[in-house]
């Protein structure tokens, strides 16, 4: 069975690799290393001004840790047909997990000694700590990370106490605790309770072979995982495999149903309601406008704030834009009586709506944090006007002509 | 004529899967489409509902064909896929709305249609739900609704039986020989013989990408004595046939 997950491994990180190709290209590996650079001489700036005692010191360093703790899942690699496929070996699943918790283990581990490294500096010159304890806290780190782990794959099977596949007690409250432990008292006693909490849970959970595997559980795990991996990978590139959830939104009705049933509005009735219920668009719409407003209302100024602005719009846009081939598989739209001459019409039309909307927030936004700032008011309104109608007017039909010529 | 197929030869890349199509459906006739599994059938019917495009010969919708008008071409089809096809962001009453929009029909008709047919099959209280996390049968019975909301005169049915309950198959024939009195046409492929024999006017089978025989069923128990008197007898007798034939050529390379 390690052979099938070693197997399986290789294939995916053929995958893997082919995406980190795509996502690292030359631009955005200066990109990352200017943002690195940046953010390394900000911290180092900033480290200066800290102190030994500061009060939000140790809260800062506890949160940091349990949320790196959170980090790397168990990479099962279950797919969904495996139910039927692997059920007659369930007895010899658990090599299967064992092979997959050892790859898991080398990139969460790592993850844990990376942060350790990068919090070091922080934890020294806010409290008095000797080389021993900063040691003392990443066994403690590693430790809990294993912990983690094991209690990932423990719940892949119908557990004797099934109290261990409750993740908020056994990801967050239990761990948070032992940290809280090291941060305020110290590090040797929190490495001691970590490892006494491995001993226990390796003890009650026993010896796994002779459990029945939760394959629906186990599958729906890994998918949720592989789903988070696929939905970084999307921020660069298109990424096949992804199906977006769709959502109902009811609420939305009442704007959905402004469009008027009339062939030539076939796409428009197709393309608002797919944007508005598919999770995947509406959600990176949603989370790049709250994002970009965030950003503006702690920005003031003339250049930076309109500069924002427009790049926030662009990249919504940008991503929007892969929605209009969303329903060229689906062979009704090559069956139906209508011409495609309205398809990019309507897909105009909704860009125009969402854009707009954003860029009106924006506007509304560097307005109330720019009130005496008359400058910066008039250039937001003509830079996002003049962007949102060249994006839609001038840049998505040549893009998507382009786009067709490639399908 | 309804539908003309003629000398069609077609496919999904360079090398052909049809090799010489030639089959008619006269106005309101039901034909049965009848073939192995990989014959040809789906790829016929890609061919005529313009999927795909043929590398040489012509299909003809009332005399029309598809580079004279491709908006009227496409109105005169209605198209019940193998596989049910649903838009997983639509609700199911969204996909009546789609149909009447794509189609241009009255809303006001189209929804008395609607809601005999919904009620048919059972899926009145169902409207504000999403096809998509339907059963199999029940996103078939979606399809079927959506078809015969519209006033095509030619019925393109691929496979229209399986996962249907008896009492919603019983509703689809009924439904067909409803719109065969009115005129309209249907071409249906199908595996489930028995159900053909009965209901289909004539049949043409298709066999490795060419038509076979396009027959009645009085004219093939005529050109097959041998076989016996049922469809699916005379099917597996010139299956069975063909397999000869070909062992026979291959033995004699």
């Amino acid at each position: 069975m390690s052979k099938v997950f070693s197997k399986r491994l290789s294939s995916h990180l053929t995958e893997m690799i082919r995406y980190l190709r795509l996502v690292f290209n030359d631009y955005f590996v200066l990109a990352l290393l200017f943002l690195i650079g940046g953010l390394g001489y900000y911290y180092s700036i900033g480290l200066r001004k800290l102190s030994i005692g500061i009060w939000w010191a140790p809260i800062v360093t506890a949160i940091v840790m349990i949320v790196t703790l959170q980090l790397g899942r168990l990479a099962t690699l279950l797919e969904d047909p495996d139910y039927v496929f692997l059920l007659p070996k369930e007895s010899e699943m658990v090599q299967y997990f064992r092979s997959s918790f050892r790859y898991s283990c080398i990139l969460g581990l790592s993850v844990q000694v990376l942060i350790w490294f990068i919090l070091i500096p922080f934890v020294q010159r806010t409290s008095h700590l000797d080389t021993s304890e900063i040691f003392f806290m990443l066994i403690t780190m590693i430790v809990l990370k294993l912990a983690w782990l094991e209690l990932d794959l423990a719940r892949k099977y119908r557990l004797k106490y099934e109290i261990f596949a409750n993740r908020l007690i056994f990801r967050f409250i239990i761990p948070a605790i032992i940290v809280i432990l090291g941060v305020y008292l110290n590090y040797l006693v929190a490495m001691i309770f970590s490892v006494i909490y491995f001993i226990i849970i390796k003890l009650l959970i026993g010896n796994l072979s002779g459990l029945v595997v939760n394959w629906r559980l186990a599958i729906s795990d890994e998918n949720s995982r592989m789903h988070s991996v696929y939905s970084f990978f999307n921020l660069f590139t298109d990424v096949p495999s992804l199906q977006g959830t769709v959502k109902r939104r009811k609420y939305l009705d009442v704007i959905l149903q402004r469009t008027k049933l009339i062939p030539e509005n076939t796409y428009l009735y197709l393309y608002s309601h797919g944007i508005l219920r598919d999770n995947e668009m509406s959600g990176l719409f949603v989370r790049l406008t709250v994002l970009g407003v965030l950003f503006l209302i702690f920005i003031k100024g003339l250049v930076m704030p309109v500069f924002l602005a427009a790049l926030f719009i662009y990249l919504i846009g940008f991503q929007l834009l892969p929605f209009y081939f969303h329903f060229s598989d689906n062979v009704f739209i090559h069956i139906y009586p209508i011409t495609g001459k309205f398809q990019m019409k309507n897909f105009q039309r909704i860009i125009l709506w969402f854009l707009t909307i954003t860029g009106i927030l924006f506007a509304i936004t560097i307005i109330f944090v720019n009130y005496n700032n008359p400058a910066t008011i008039a250039a937001i309104i003509i830079v996002e006007t003049a962007e949102i109608w060249l994006f839609t007017f001038v840049y998505l039909p040549r893009r998507i002509s382009k786009g067709i010529m490639n399908r | 004529m309804a539908l003309e197929v003629t000398n069609l030869v077609g496919g999904y890349s360079q090398i052909p899967v049809l090799k010489n199509i030639s089959f008619n459906v006269k106005d309101g006739e039901l034909v049965g489409l009848i073939g192995l599994n990989g014959a040809g059938k789906s790829t016929t019917i890609n061919h005529i509902i313009g999927l795909l495009t043929p590398f040489s010969g012509t299909i003809k919708i009332n005399g029309m064909t598809i580079n004279d008008d491709v908006k009227s071409y496409k109105q005169q089809i209605a198209y019940i896929p193998e596989s049910p096809i649903v838009y997983k962001e639509l609700t199911l009453k969204e996909h009546l709305e789609m149909t009447m929009m794509a189609y241009n029909l009255n809303k006001e008709e189209s929804w008395k249609r609607a809601n005999r047919l919904l009620k048919m099959f059972r899926l009145e209280n169902k409207l504000d739900w999403f096809p998509d996390n339907f059963s199999k049968g029940m996103r078939q019975k979606v399809m079927i609704t959506c078809a015969f909301l519209t006033d095509a005169n030619l019925f393109i049915i691929d496979e229209p039986f399986l996962g249907l309950d008896p009492l919603a198959v019983n509703d689809l024939l009924s439904l067909i020989a409803e719109r065969k009195e009115k005129g309209a046409s249907i071409l249906m492929s199908t595996h489930v013989l028995d159900t053909a024999q009965r209901y289909c006017d004539r049949f043409v089978l298709v066999h490795d990408g060419v038509v076979r025989t396009e027959a009645t069923l009085a004219d093939l128990r005529k050109q097959f004595p041998s076989a016996g008197n049922s469809l699916n007898d005379i099917y597996l007798d010139l299956a069975k046939q063909d397999k000869s034939n070909e062992e026979t050529r291959a033995g004699e390379k």
